[in-house]
Formats: C-alpha cells, structure tokens, sequence
C-alpha cells in the first residue's frame, strides 16, 4: 500500500479563487456572503448567499466556456488551477493513469432550471438540442478528464454536501493500490435556485449572516464553487521533488438511515465516519489536534455535530480546535468538503488554522472550541475533516502534515 | 492495513426492469426473448420505451413509507428489498442493521422528475409553496438515501455517476470497498426511472430511435430506445459468503476502464478507450482474451457506439471473436442508462453461471460479423465479459468468473 500526499490545490470560492489568495481571505476571516444577484430573490423571505462573483471562465478553460455549464466551468478552473499550482507535468504520465473523481450536489442544475424556463417561456417545443447533453452530472468530470486529457478512471459522486470528501477518498484509494498515478479530486457546485428555493423552503436559510455553533445562529447560506486536489503517491511526488502540502491517512463513511434531511438525533453515523478514519489512518482520539467541522450554521446541524464531537472525543472534545470555515464561503454544497480539505491541507502546510467568524455569544449546547473570529497558530499534526449531507452520509476524511 | 481481500462474490441479486420484476422473472424472459418495448405511457403513445408497467412498489414494500418515495427511490428499493431477501438481510428481528452492510448506486439522473418538478412548482406558483418534502428528492443521491432509511442500511452508502457506465463503475467501488474492508455485505448497482423529462432530454439530442426499435450492431439501427429499472447485486468477501453459506452466482474478476478525453456527447471512432478498458478488464483477472466464453455487449442501437464497441471487440479478441457468442440484451430491456451497466452484469452472471449466452432480440443480420443470435447459445469456458461504454468518452468493462469454490 502506497502513502498518498497532496501536492496540488486549486480552489475557485466566494472568497478568492487560487490557494494563495484563498488562504490570505481565510485567514484574514472575510466573508463572501452577499445579496444574491444569479437570480430574483423578491419573492423569497431570504436574499444572501455566497456566489463567485469575479469568476471569467474565458481566462481559464480551453475550449468555449459555453459548451459546459457552470459547474463544469467551475470545477475545469479548479482542475486548471490546481495541476498549476502542483508544478505537474502532465506529459511526463501515462494518460491512462491519470484520473478523475468529483463530488456534487446538484452537477448542472441550471440546465434543469434553464428547461423549466422555456418550458414556461415558449413550451417544450423548443428545448434546444445541445441542452440535454449538457445537463447529466457526470459531465463535470468528464469536462475536466477532456481539458487536460486524463484518460483514466472519471466519475462523479453525487454525495450532496459531502461528496468532495468521498471523492477524494476514492482517488485516494486507486493511488495508493497504483491503480493510478494522478488523480484529480474534489468537487464542484454552482448556484442553483432549486437549492436556494429549496433550504428557504426548509427555512434553513440565514437572513444576515453564517454564525455556526455560535447560540443566536440563523440558518446556513446556500453558496457556489470548486476545489480540486492532486493526488499522488509519495515516491512519485519526492522523486519529482513536488511540494507537499499533506498526507491522506484514510477516511471514513456511514450512513445514520435515520431521516433524508435530518442528521441521527445522537449523531451516531458521525461517530462512526470519524472512528472509522481514524481506525484506517492508524491515528487515535489523542492525535487529532484540529477538526474542520461541517458546521452549516443550523441550529440543529451544530448542536448534533458538537454532540458527535463530544461522543467521539470525550473531555477532549471541547479542548480541540474544531472550525466552520462556512461562516465564510456559506455552504457550497458538493464542493464544500472539498474546499474544507483544501484548507486543512493549507493549515497543516502553515501551521495555521482558520478561524469560525460571526462568533458571539457561546451556545452550551454547542462546547467546543470553534477559534472564535481570528485564526490560530496551533501548528496541527493530524487532522479531520468531517462533513454530513442529505441522505444521512457522513464522511470523515483524515489528513497529516508530512512527515518523512 | 492488512491484505486486501481479493474475492469478491455476487450472492444475489434483486432486478425490476421492463421485462420482469425478480431473478427468476428476468432469467425466464431474458431467455425467452421477451421485449420490454411498448408504447410509452409517460409521454404520449407515439413514443416506444422500455418501461415498468403497471408499478406497483407496494407489492414488496408495502405501503408505509412509500408517498414520499419517487419513482426512481421505488425501484431502487423494491430491488434492494428482493436482494436482501435472498440474502437473508431482511429478516424483521434484526431491530439495528449490521453497520457493516452498505449501498452503492449508480445512477445518471437520480430521481430527475422531482428535480425538474420542484424547480417547477417554485418557477409557477412561487418559492414559498414548494413542497417542502419534496426537495430532499431533488439531490442526486436521494434513491440511495432513502434506500438505507428503508432497509436500515448504516454501513457506507455512496452514489456513483458515470452516464451509461455508472452501473459497472457501482460494482467495482462496491468491490473495491469490499476488499478494504469498509463493508462486509455491500448492495451494488443501479437505477434509473423514466420520465418526461428524459425522454423528451434524449429525444432533442437525437439520441432515441424514431422507428421505435432497438436494434444493437444492426447496419439499420436508427436509434435507442430508453428503459428503466434497478438491480442491485449483493456483494461479500468469498470467506463470508463460505462462513453463512451462501452460494455465489459468480465471482467479480476484474474490472477496466477508460476515458476517451475528446467530447462529452460523441463516441471515440477508433475505440480506443474502449478496447483499453476491456484489456484492463481482462488483465485485472489475470485472463487471455481466449478465456472469455461469452460478452454482454452494451451495444443499445445507437450506430455510433455499436461500431465503436464492435471495433473495440474485434481490437481484442481479433479472428476469435467470430466464434465468440455475444449478447446484447438492452435489445430487451432497452437503454435503462444509470441502471443498464448493472442489469447488463446481472445478465453476465447468470449466463456465466448456465454457460448460455442469453439471446438478442432482433438479431439476424449483423453487418459486424459478431455472434449475436436470436437463440441461446452455450459456450464452454469461464468468463463472461460485460461492457457498459457511455457518449462522454467513458468506458468501463467487467470480468466475471464462473464460481469454483
């Protein structure tokens, strides 16, 4: 079984779009939170969300930004972005064994709207024909496998508002069995009206602001964007003399079969994602020295997940630092665990950890230390990032700083 | 970490699709050559599908639970429900399911009827009057969420999209999990539901036949023609399928795939992904081409991919694929997309397990110069060969083995 580093990341977010000035945003705590302008919120009761608004996918992508949707545009960027950052030569690999995994929620839901649309506008007659091709999820991973010319493993694993993390724990299995050489993995959503019109719905949605685990906490903030990670096992990235930000140990899922949109009342499929990593990483309660929570901001997410923590980790629980960097990109669905593994693999790399803003008065039903508005220099060793979604799927993902 | 596991059994399986509802129901009629093709009730009748008549979930469900399941979640569940009951998961004294039993589907759309339906009702009659028990239907991973809501399923539970090729891809992470692992008994496969949607999606992309018939490797082949349905295989270790004694319809032997990189909606001519995915297959479970006795072909009537799967086939097998029985089964049960990689490696285990290649409706003048045949036909050797290659260049074969204990 082969070790398995991250070597490259490339995050397009409401807060800045690259690693560098992602992490600067992070750490600084800003907000990408803002009145919504993808489409008219008037008839909605809620009007913020977290869209990437200084995004131009011409700059990026190859072929014309038309011919994908905007998930495809966002994740193809990421993709871009991230073997840039890696320093990657793509021509030095066997295409075959460069792959492709990614998460969403909703992969092209603005085809789907754009149907109902014309549906509505002109009747179903007229649905062009390049529509349908465009809509089906897989074809955000194909877009990237095309872009750069991967002709390995491609899928696409729905996994709602955990699925970067499964993604990245698939690409991390075919690289350590070297099935595969290269793997790109994260995850992509855009803004979609389906989500807003659905978690406004749910009443879920914050009127002003994100304030996870904080005790006034209003909702989470519905976002957009993409973060895909490289992959690659540790011979080949020392022997490429790559930069490492950090170590895949291992991961770990469940399922609560509990409710489809509420998590276990105990968040006993929490507990066991995160033993589960650990078990596979070979890592104990002691080691982990910072959790990257999901922290929507709900009241009920918090709470079930500060329990989970408290369940897992003992006393220990509120002594470990554990952040919801969602008080600052709202939550961006399929993507979000994939930009939170990003950003735990920035933190081991600087030894910082990013901050939860919006933090004011402390919610004892939710104990544990959430770095409250400003970022920490812990210098963390292991660390897990957790992250829950619809359907009851819970996925805990266990990294390391690097270490020989 | 310890050594992977490296057999990896099928010990049952649960099917519903346009030709029969239960193992037994679609061996019968995949044998007899029964058409799952009728006129749709979906979408007017002067379009041919494939579909699940007169569906009727309750008949293995019952009816608690399943108002707010969408179509695509009944099917899904109602071939869970058949899976483990064969296996003997569903015996009701279980209060907590094993956490180690698990689900991984595949899918192209999930349930796209809800989806489209809420946006919808939210475009027509406003936001605030969305039903708001209809939204957790409109993620992707619905189906196998209320799957394991249903069956108590806490072990992993993951979705997979990969068009055409999701079912195969389902198998083999399920496998692959297997072989870490992370689940002891794992449910894999796929769904897929017609709707308006899809129907009419496909239609304008010119992918549905216009003549209504589906014709795969024909020189007239005019077009697919969609189906619907689920399978779910139940996937253990060979040592646990021993230890409760169950018998394994075959064995997993090995699995390839490849993407084509040139365009998400057209085949590769040259096949190149393709035959590199069937090579993969073949030397994952240490195989010669000459050992395969059978191939479930995807072929679904679409020209572009039947040449493309043909020449991939001849690019292996070379001469021998004249002699080679070929089957291509979506002639039956139509193109049921996220769900027809699994029906297509269901129907792989059952011929490798009969040694008979299952017939193809409509068969008789191929212009390839593959076997196909409009008769069963028996084969002597071990391994059964499945494709499922989709339109965005993404191709992925199975390798099944006969089980030998």
């Amino acid at each position: 079984m082969m070790r398995v580093v991250i070597t490259g990341l490339g995050v397009i977010t409401p807060i800045g779009s690259g690693s560098q000035s992602f992490w600067k945003a992070l750490v600084a705590g800003t907000s990408g939170i803002r009145p919504v302008t993808s489409f008219d919120t008037s008839a909605f009761p809620v009007h913020i969300g977290a869209e990437v608004k200084d995004f131009s996918p011409a700059g990026h992508i190859r072929r014309p930004p038309e011919s994908m949707g905007r998930g495809s545009q966002l994740a193809v960027a990421a993709a871009l972005t991230a073997i840039e950052d890696s320093g990657v030569e793509l021509r030095n690999f066997n295409r075959r064994r460069i792959g492709v995994s990614m998460g969403t929620t909703s992969g092209e839901p603005l085809f789907a709207e754009r149907y109902n649309d014309i549906r509505k506008a002109e009747g179903l007659g007229a649905i062009p024909a390049d529509l349908p091709p465009k809509y089906p999820c897989h074809v955000i991973p194909s877009n990237i496998a095309i872009e750069i010319e991967a002709h390995g493993p491609c899928l696409m694993i729905p996994t709602a508002c955990a699925a970067g993390n499964y993604a990245i724990g698939y690409a991390f299995d075919l690289i350590r069995t070297g099935r595969v050489d290269l793997m790109l993995a994260g995850g992509a959503d855009a803004f979609s009206r389906i989500t807003y019109m659905g978690f406004a719905r749910l009443g879920a949605i914050a009127g002003e602001r994100c304030q996870p685990f904080d005790k006034n906490r209003q909702g989470m903030v519905p976002g957009e964007g993409a973060a895909v990670l490289i992959l690659e096992s540790l011979d080949a990235a020392l022997a490429r003399g790559a930069r490492i930000y950090a170590e895949v140990l291992g991961y770990g899922l469940s399922c609560d079969s509990h409710h489809m949109t509420a998590a276990h009342p105990e968040g006993e499929g929490a507990v066991r994602a995160m033993a589960m990593a650990m078990k596979e990483s070979r890592v104990t309660a002691e080691d982990i020295d910072y959790i990257s929570a999901h922290g929507t901001g709900t009241p009920t997410n918090d709470r079930i997940e500060s329990m989970a923590v408290r369940t897992m980790f003992g006393d220990r629980a509120s002594k470990i630092p554990m952040s919801s960097i969602k008080s600052m990109l709202g939550h961006t669905m399929g993507a979000a665990s994939a930009i939170e593994a990003a950003a735990c693999a920035l933190a081991l790399q600087t030894g910082v950890i990013p901050p939860t803003i919006n933090y004011e008065e402390p919610d004892p039903e939710c104990d544990i230390d959430c770095v409250p508005n400003r970022a920490r220099e812990t210098h963390p060793r292991v660390v897990l990032n957790n992250a829950y979604a619809f359907g009851g799927n819970n996925a805990s993902l266990c990294l390391a700083r690097f270490e020989r | 970490m310890a050594a992977l596991s490296e057999r990896i059994v099928i010990t049952s399986a649960g099917v519903i699709c346009s030709i029969g509802a239960g193992l037994e129901q679609f061996e019968q009629a995949l044998y007899d050559g029964t058409s799952g093709l009728q006129n749709s009730t979906f979408c007017g009748d002067q379009i041919v599908t494939a579909e699940v008549r007169d569906f009727t979930p309750q008949l293995w469900l019952g009816n608690k639970g399943i108002r707010v399941l969408d179509r695509s979640a009944r099917l899904l569940c109602v071939s869970a429900h058949m899976a483990l009951d064969r296996s003997g998961f569903l015996a009701s004294e279980q209060p907590e399911r094993d956490p180690e039993l698990g689900m991984i589907c595949g899918t192209m759309f999930g349930g796209l009827h809800s989806i489209v339906s809420f946006d919808w009702s939210g475009l027509t009659e406003g936001p605030a009057y969305v039903n708001p028990m209809a939204f957790p239907n409109t993620v992707i991973n619905s189906p196998a969420g209320q799957a394991a809501i249903k069956f108590k399923l806490r072990g992993i539970n993951s979705t997979v999209c990969a068009g055409l090729a999701s079912g195969l891809y389902a198998i083999e992470y399920g496998a692959e999990s297997l072989r870490f692992g992370r689940a002891r008994v794992l449910l894999a496969g796929g769904v897929e539901e017609l709707c308006e949607e899809s129907i009419i999606g496909f239609q304008r992309a010119d992918v549905t036949s216009r003549s209504g018939s589906i014709r795969p490797f024909q020189g007239d082949a005019d077009g697919t023609v969609l189906g619907e349905g689920a399978a779910m295989l139940t996937l253990e270790t060979a040592e646990s399928a021993t230890a409760r004694g169950a018998k394994p319809l075959a064995e997993i032997s090995g699995f390839g795939c490849a993407h084509d990189a040139t365009s998400t909606n057209a085949y590769q001519a040259r096949a190149e992904g393709a035959t590199a995915a069937i090579e993969q297959a073949l030397e994952a479970a240490k195989i010669q081409p000459g050992q395969v006795g059978c191939i479930i072909a995807g072929a679904n009537g679409s020209r572009a991919g039947d040449d493309m799967e043909a020449r991939s086939l001849r690019n292996v097998f070379r001469s021998d694929i004249d002699a080679l029985p070929v089957s291509a089964p979506k002639a039956a049960f139509g193109e049921a997309m996220g769900a027809s990689g699994a029906l297509c490696a269901l129907a792989g285990a059952i011929a490798i397990g009969k040694r008979i290649a299952p017939p193809t409706i409509a068969s008789g003048s191929s212009e390839r110069n593959l076997r196909l045949s409009s008769k069963p036909q028996p084969f002597e050797k071990d391994f059964v060969l499945v494709n499922a290659f989709n339109c965005d260049g993404n191709n992925a074969s199975l390798v099944l083995k006969r089980w030998i204990e």
